[in-house]
C-alpha cells in the first residue's frame, strides 16, 4: 500500500517537472512539409530538448489550422502574410511571424483556355477562393497590366480548393481559374491551358510564414520555443539539398520527390537564415506589406476596423505601419538574427 | 350461373410439403341464390371466396362466370370485406358513386362539363341507395372513420351493388360488429336480397348467421388426410322455423358426429352428397 | 417527485417552464463565455456578443452604407445581401422540391406494377446507399458547375429516399381496398392513382417534411463547394474572415426559413387532406 503510495507521488512529481510543451500547427504545402518531416526525423527534437521544452507538430487543413490558432488551442501556426493579417490580426489576437519561410515565386497562378488574356476577363467567370491569395493574384496581375478598374467587372465563382482543380477541367466552358500548386500543375496537364500570370511576377508580395501568439512569447518559456523552433527549421532547410531529405518532406505531404522539386522551384524558399533575415530587413517587405494590408481592407478583411490602420504591423526596426497602439501583426526576426550569428 | 369446376388450392412450402387449402371442389351457383359458406377459421372458406372473386387462381381446376373463364377480379363481382371496406380519402358519396364514374370516365376525363352533369345524376343515384341502407343524405358528407362499423359496412354494400354485379361476395361481412349491430345487417341483407333478387355468397363461421340467411348452406371441412378441405355438406334450408335444429346439426356434423338422418327430415332432398365424415 | 413515473402529468406551467429551460441555459452560458472572451480580447471575433451578433444581421438584412439608410425599410430589405442570398438559395431549393415530383411517382410506380418493380427497385436500393457527396467529381463533369448540379446534387441525395418510402407506402394499402378498385371497375391506372396514391399522399407529403434537413444539407454542400452566391456561400466567405457575427445569425435565420417551410407543408397537408388522421 505504501509502495502505491510513493509510485503516486512520485509519477506525480515527474508531472509537475514535466516541461512546457508547444503545439504548431501546419498544413500541406511545399514550404510547411518540413516541419512534419523535422518531427520525423527527430531533428526537432533535439533541439527542442536543447532547450528544455516539448514541441508538436499537428496536420491540420489550412482554414482549420487558422481557426485553431485563433481560438487558442495551438501555439504556432504556418500561415501566408494575408491570413495572418485577417484572422488572428483583425480578431485581436496579437501575433509574431518569427520564421519567414519562404515567398510564391510562382506556385500561384492564373489560369485561362482559348487564349484569354487579363484585359478579356471582365465578363468572363473566374474560379477561385474568395477572399484569399489567389483573388490577391488576380488584382494584382490586373492592377500590374493596367487594368486597375477593371476588377469589379470579373465576376468571381467561389469554389472550394478541394474541388477547384476537377471543376475547371471537367467544364470546358469554364475559361479562367486561379489557384496554387499542385493544383495549377494538375491543371495544366489539360490540352488548351495556359498560365498568363503567377506570383513570380509579384515576387516577396505571397509570405509563407511562421507565426506565434505574441502572450507566448513574452514569456520566458516562449522565448526557449522561438529559440528551439527557429533553431530546427534552419538546421531542417540547410539539409533540403539531399534528395533523401527531400524525398522525406515530400512524403510527409503525401507527395512525390518528382512533384516535390517541381514544386519547390517556384518557391523562393529562405534556405539559410542570412537569407531570411536580408529579406525581412529590408524596406521592401513593408511596401509588400503595404499592398496586402490595402487589399485586406478593401475588401472587409480586417473585421469591423475602419481603416488598414486599426490593424498595425510593427517591424523589426521599429517602424509601424499603422496606429501604434494598435499593434496586431509584427515581424521578429530576433530569433532568425541568432541563428544567422550561430548564436542558437 | 357461376361455376366452380373441381377446384383445389395449393401453396408451395419453401422446405415443407406443400400446404393443400382447398382440395377438389365443385359448386354451381344459380342467379338469386343466398349461398352460406361456413366452417371453422382456416378451413379455407376465405380461398373460396377469393377465387370467385378472381383475386386468386386455383392451382388445378377453373371459376367460370356465364361460362366465361373468372381469373381477375372485374365489375362482375361485387365484394364487400370485413374490414378497410370504403376507401378513408373519399367522402361516403363519394364512396358509392365510384363505381358509377369509373364505368363512364377515364383518368383524365374529370375536368368535362359531362363530368359534371353525369355526377349530380350519380350522386342523386347513390342517394337513393344510401336510403334503401337506412343511412341519410347527411351522412353522405361525411368520411368513413366518422361512421361506425355497422354504418360503414351498410355504405359498403351500397357501393358494391351500385354496379349490378352479378354475384355479391361477402367475406365475413358481419363479424367485426356487435351483436346488435350483426342482428340488424342480417334483417338489412336479408331485406335487400328479397327486394332485388341479387345472388350474394356470404362467408362466416357464425354457424347460425349462415344457417338463418341463406337459402343454401356450404359447409366446408378439412377432410382428407392432406388437410384439403372439401364441401361436406352442401344443403338447402327451406324454412327459418327449422333453423335452430338445422343450426344445432351442422355444429354436431362438424364436430364429427354423423347426422346425415337427422337433418334428412329438415332439408331437401338430392343435394346431399354421400356424406364424407373424416375419412 | 418522480421523473420517470410514466404516468406523470406536469402542471401546464411546469411543462412550459422545462421546455424553455434549455433555451435559456444556452442563451446564458453563451453570453457568459461571450462576455469572458470579450473580457480577454475585446476584439474578439469567435465569439460575438449579442449585440454585435445583432449589428451583423442589421448590416447583413439592411445594408450598411449610409447610402442605403436614406431608403424605406422595406426596399433596404428587398436589396440587402440577406434577402439575395435567400433568394438564390431559394430557387435551387424550389427547383428541387419541383423535382421530387416526379420522385414520387416512379415510387409509386415501383410499388404497384411488378414490371416496373423488378427493373428499378434493385438498382434504387443500391443508388440509395451512393454518398452523393464522393462523387461530386462526376458530378461537374455532367452538369457543370453552375445551377444544374447544385440541383442535381440535391436531387441524388434525397430522391432515393423518397422514392423508397413511396414504395413502401404504396404497397402498405390493403389488398381489399385494391380488389375492390377491380370489382368497382377500376383499371391499373385508375387504382394506382386513385386508390392509393390518393390514400398515401399525406404521408408522402410527411416523408418529404421530415427530409426538407437533407435537401438543406445538400444544398449547402453544393453551395460551399462553387458558387456565386446564396446562403452558403455567403457562411463560407464569412469564415475566412471569422466573421461569427454575421455568421450565427445567418444559421438562425435558416433555422427559421426551414420551420416556415415545415409549418407550410403541415398547414398545407390537413387542408388537402382533412380525412387524414396522424
Amino acid at each position: 500500500m505504501i509502495r502505491l503510495v510513493l509510485l503516486f507521488l512520485l509519477a506525480g512529481s515527474q508531472i509537475a517537472a514535466q516541461k512546457p510543451k508547444f503545439t504548431v500547427g501546419w498544413s500541406i504545402y511545399v514550404g510547411w512539409n518540413p516541419y512534419a518531416y523535422m518531427e520525423k526525423s527527430g531533428i526537432l527534437k533535439k533541439w527542442a530538448d536543447k532547450y528544455g521544452v516539448e514541441i508538436k507538430v499537428q496536420r491540420f487543413d489550412y482554414a482549420p489550422s487558422l481557426d485553431a490558432f485563433v481560438a487558442k488551442n495551438i501555439d504556432a501556426c504556418t500561415m501566408t502574410n494575408m491570413e495572418a493579417l485577417d484572422l488572428p490580426a483583425a480578431a485581436g489576437v496579437d501575433s509574431t511571424a518569427i520564421i519567414v519561410g519562404d515567398y510564391s515565386n510562382g506556385n500561384d497562378a492564373i489560369l485561362v483556355r482559348n487564349g484569354l488574356t487579363l484585359g478579356k476577363l471582365p465578363g468572363k467567370k473566374v474560379m477561385l477562393v474568395e477572399k484569399t491569395v489567389s483573388q490577391y493574384l488576380l488584382e494584382r496581375a490586373m492592377t500590374i497590366n493596367g487594368l486597375k478598374d477593371q476588377i469589379k467587372r470579373v465576376p468571381l465563382v467561389n469554389t472550394s480548393d478541394s474541388d477547384i482543380a476537377t471543376a475547371f477541367i471537367a467544364n470546358p466552358s469554364q475559361e479562367a481559374v486561379v489557384t496554387w500548386k499542385p493544383l495549377v500543375s494538375q491543371i495544366l496537364k489539360t490540352k488548351g491551358v495556359t498560365s498568363i500570370f503567377n506570383s513570380s511576377q509579384i515576387p516577396g508580395e505571397i509570405l509563407d510564414l511562421l507565426v506565434v501568439r505574441t502572450e507566448v512569447l513574452k514569456r520566458p518559456e516562449g522565448q526557449k520555443f522561438a529559440k528551439a523552433i527557429t533553431g530546427a527549421w534552419y538546421e531542417m532547410t540547410s539539409q533540403m539539398k539531399q534528395d533523401k531529405v527531400l524525398a522525406g518532406i515530400a512524403a510527409s505531404g503525401q507527395d512525390t520527390l518528382p512533384s516535390y522539386k517541381e514544386q519547390l522551384s517556384t518557391t523562393n524558399l529562405f534556405y539559410t537564415p542570412q537569407s531570411a533575415l536580408a529579406f525581412a530587413q529590408s524596406p521592401d517587405l513593408k511596401d509588400k506589406m503595404e499592398l496586402v494590408r490595402q487589399f485586406c481592407f478593401t475588401h472587409h478583411l480586417l473585421g469591423d476596423a475602419k481603416s488598414a490602420d486599426q490593424v498595425a504591423i510593427a517591424y523589426p526596426d521599429g517602424s509601424i505601419q499603422g496606429k501604434p497602439d494598435r499593434i496586431r501583426f509584427r515581424f521578429d526576426t530576433s530569433f532568425t538574427q541568432m541563428a544567422a550569428q550561430g548564436k542558437l | 350461373m357461376i361455376r366452380v369446376e373441381d377446384v383445389h388450392v395449393t401453396y408451395p412450402v419453401h422446405g415443407h410439403a406443400p400446404k393443400h387449402v382447398l382440395g377438389g371442389i365443385s359448386l354451381d351457383i344459380h342467379p338469386g341464390e343466398f349461398i352460406s359458406v361456413v366452417g371453422q377459421t382456416g378451413c379455407g372458406k376465405s380461398t373460396l371466396l377469393r377465387l370467385i372473386l378472381g383475386s386468386e387462381s386455383p392451382s388445378q381446376g377453373r371459376v367460370t362466370i356465364d361460362g366465361e373463364v373468372h381469373c381477375h377480379p372485374d365489375r362482375n363481382v361485387g365484394y364487400v370485406p370485413q374490414k378497410y371496406s370504403l376507401f378513408p380519402d373519399k367522402t361516403v358519396l363519394e364512396n358509392v358513386t365510384f363505381g358509377l364514374e369509373l364505368a363512364e370516365f377515364g383518368l383524365f376525363d374529370r375536368w368535362t362539363p359531362k363530368y359534371w352533369r353525369r355526377k349530380r345524376q350519380f350522386t342523386a343515384k347513390a342517394v337513393e341507395h344510401l336510403l334503401a341502407m337506412g343511412l341519410t343524405e347527411a351522412d353522405g358528407k361525411k368520411y368513413p372513420d366518422q361512421l361506425s362499423g355497422g354504418m360503414q359496412q351498410r355504405v359498403a354494400i351500397a357501393q358494391a351493388l351500385i354496379t349490378n354485379p352479378k354475384i355479391l361476395l361477402m367475406d365475413e361481412a358481419f363479424s367485426a360488429l356487435d351483436p346488435g349491430t350483426r342482428r340488424e345487417m342480417q334483417r338489412l341483407i336479408r331485406r335487400i336480397w328479397n327486394k332485388s333478387g341479387c345472388t350474394i355468397l356470404f362467408v362466416t363461421h357464425n354457424t347460425h348467421e349462415a344457417v338463418l340467411l341463406g337459402t343454401r348452406v356450404v359447409l366446408l371441412a378439412k377432410t382428407d388426410a392432406a388437410g384439403a378441405a372439401h364441401v361436406s355438406m352442401d344443403f338447402a334450408v327451406p324454412d327459418h322455423d327449422q333453423s335452430h335444429e338445422i343450426e344445432a346439426a351442422v355444429r354436431r356434423l362438424e364436430s364429427g358426429e354423423d347426422v346425415l338422418d337427422d337433418l334428412a327430415g329438415h332439408v331437401s332432398k338430392a343435394e346431399i352428397p354421400a356424406a364424407i365424415t373424416g375419412s | 417527485m418522480d421523473l420517470f413515473a410514466i404516468n406523470a402529468r406536469p402542471s401546464r406551467t411546469c411543462a412550459i417552464a422545462l421546455s424553455w429551460f434549455l433555451f435559456v441555459a444556452g442563451v446564458c452560458a453563451y453570453m457568459w463565455v461571450a462576455q469572458q472572451r470579450h473580457k480577454e480580447n475585446p476584439e474578439d471575433r469567435v465569439v460575438p456578443t449579442i449585440s454585435q451578433m445583432g449589428q451583423g444581421l442589421y448590416e447583413a438584412a439592411f445594408g450598411a452604407d449610409e447610402e442605403a439608410s436614406k431608403d424605406s425599410l422595406p426596399h433596404r430589405f428587398l436589396n440587402s445581401m440577406l434577402w439575395q442570398d435567400t433568394v438564390a438559395s431559394g430557387k435551387r431549393f424550389l427547383w428541387a422540391m419541383l423535382l421530387l415530383i416526379p420522385a414520387v411517382v416512379l415510387g409509386l410506380h415501383v410499388g404497384m406494377f411488378p414490371f416496373f418493380g423488378a427493373f428499378f427497385l434493385r438498382f434504387i436500393l443500391f443508388f440509395d446507399k451512393i454518398i452523393a457527396l464522393s462523387v461530386l467529381p462526376i458530378l461537374f463533369i455532367a452538369f457543370g458547375i453552375d445551377e444544374l448540379s447544385k440541383v442535381m446534387l440535391i436531387v441524388i441525395g434525397v430522391t432515393p429516399t423518397i422514392i423508397l418510402d413511396t414504395v413502401n407506402l404504396s404497397r402498405s394499402v390493403p389488398k381489399e381496398q385494391i380488389v375492390k378498385g377491380f370489382t368497382l371497375g377500376a383499371g391499373d391506372f385508375a387504382i394506382a392513382y386513385r386508390v392509393v396514391l390518393k390514400q398515401i399522399m399525406p404521408r408522402i407529403l410527411n416523408s418529404i417534411r421530415l427530409n426538407l434537413k437533407a435537401v438543406m444539407l445538400f444544398l449547402f454542400a453544393g453551395e460551399m463547394i462553387a458558387s456565386t452566391d446564396g446562403l452558403a456561400y455567403r457562411i463560407a466567405l464569412l469564415r475566412r474572415n471569422m466573421g461569427m457575427s454575421t455568421i450565427l445569425p445567418y444559421v438562425l435565420w435558416v433555422a427559421l426559413l426551414l420551420f416556415l417551410v415545415d409549418f407550410a407543408m403541415r398547414v398545407l397537408n390537413r387542408r388537402m387532406h382533412p380525412w387524414f388522421r396522424e
